[in-house]
């Protein structure tokens, strides 16, 4: 692995890790463009216990505005790269 | 699935000094109190919770403030017992994943990487869980430390209880200078 990770190798990591969340919580999915809510047993609850280990994992607190909007695992992926460029750039 | 809740030995709250302290969230001596007692887990603490229906919100359902306030004690006696200074929360923020049940057993979970020296604010984070280990509540919190004197001017305190109180947050955080990581 490079030492410095490039921007391309941190979205992967953050994608795998997503991943990983959401098969343990929610159940395997067919890739990150995939719509969660269509698939059976998805509930709001398992969508924030998802949300709840991401925010803990990066230590990283999401706003209900975007949880309350994800539909796929991109998206959750998306919001996590955010965050944490947001804290890279405070002061 | 049942979870092993890993707890470590009884950790003591540097206010139990003081003979009448009436803590909502940790003292033995308030009747209307939570009562809360906390173990060394991993890095952080931990205490074990079971509500009964004085917390009651829907019905079934432990209010919501209540754990929320679980949370707030629990990294609020963390970050004492972790930097010897007594401290104030700024920021509270809770999410709630899943009802937590009167009358059900929970974990609740407390850590943070703050060290003594860290400037503040300090955060620390914590988790409520289930028997079988998944989440139903976590929080983050910020919190400012406060001088010997700035505890003074907001605590109601003797002289007496302020010293006593003194005594043992140094004595904290002499021990914490021992331990790797402080």
């Amino acid at each position: 692995m490079p030492e410095v990770a490039d921007e391309t190798t941190v979205a992967d990591g953050i994608t795998d890790t997503v991943t990983a969340i959401v098969v343990r919580e929610i159940g395997a999915v067919d890739g990150p463009d995939v719509d969660l809510s269509t698939l059976d047993g998805v509930d709001s609850v398992k969508v924030l216990r998802v949300v709840a280990t991401v925010e803990r994992i990066y230590d990283i607190e999401l706003e209900d505005e975007e949880v309350f909007a994800f539909h796929t695992i991109g998206d959750v992926v998306d919001a996590v790269r955010s965050a944490l460029a947001d804290r890279e750039a405070a002061p | 699935m049942t979870a092993d809740w890993p707890e470590g030995e009884p950790v003591q709250v540097p206010w139990r000094v003081l003979a009448d302290y009436r803590c909502f969230g940790c003292s033995p001596h308030n009747d209307t109190g939570l009562r809360l007692t906390f173990r060394r887990t991993g890095d952080g603490i931990s205490c074990r919770l079971t509500f009964d229906r004085a917390f009651e919100s829907y019905p079934g359902v432990v209010h919501g403030g209540i754990v929320s306030t679980v949370c707030d004690e629990i990294m609020g006696n963390l970050l004492v017992l972790r930097t010897g200074l007594s401290v104030c929360t700024t920021t509270l923020r809770t999410r709630y994943v899943a009802p937590v049940l009167v009358g059900r057993e929970y974990l609740c979970v407390a850590r943070t990487q703050v060290r003594a020296a860290d400037p503040s604010p300090y955060r620390a984070q914590a988790e409520v869980l289930l028997r079988n280990g998944t989440t139903a509540v976590t929080a983050v919190g910020q919190y400012l430390p406060m001088t010997t004197q700035q505890a003074r001017s907001r605590m109601d305190l003797t002289d007496t209880e302020s010293a006593l109180v003194e005594r043992e947050l140094a004595r904290i955080s002499n021990h914490r200078k021992g331990e790797p990581g402080a």
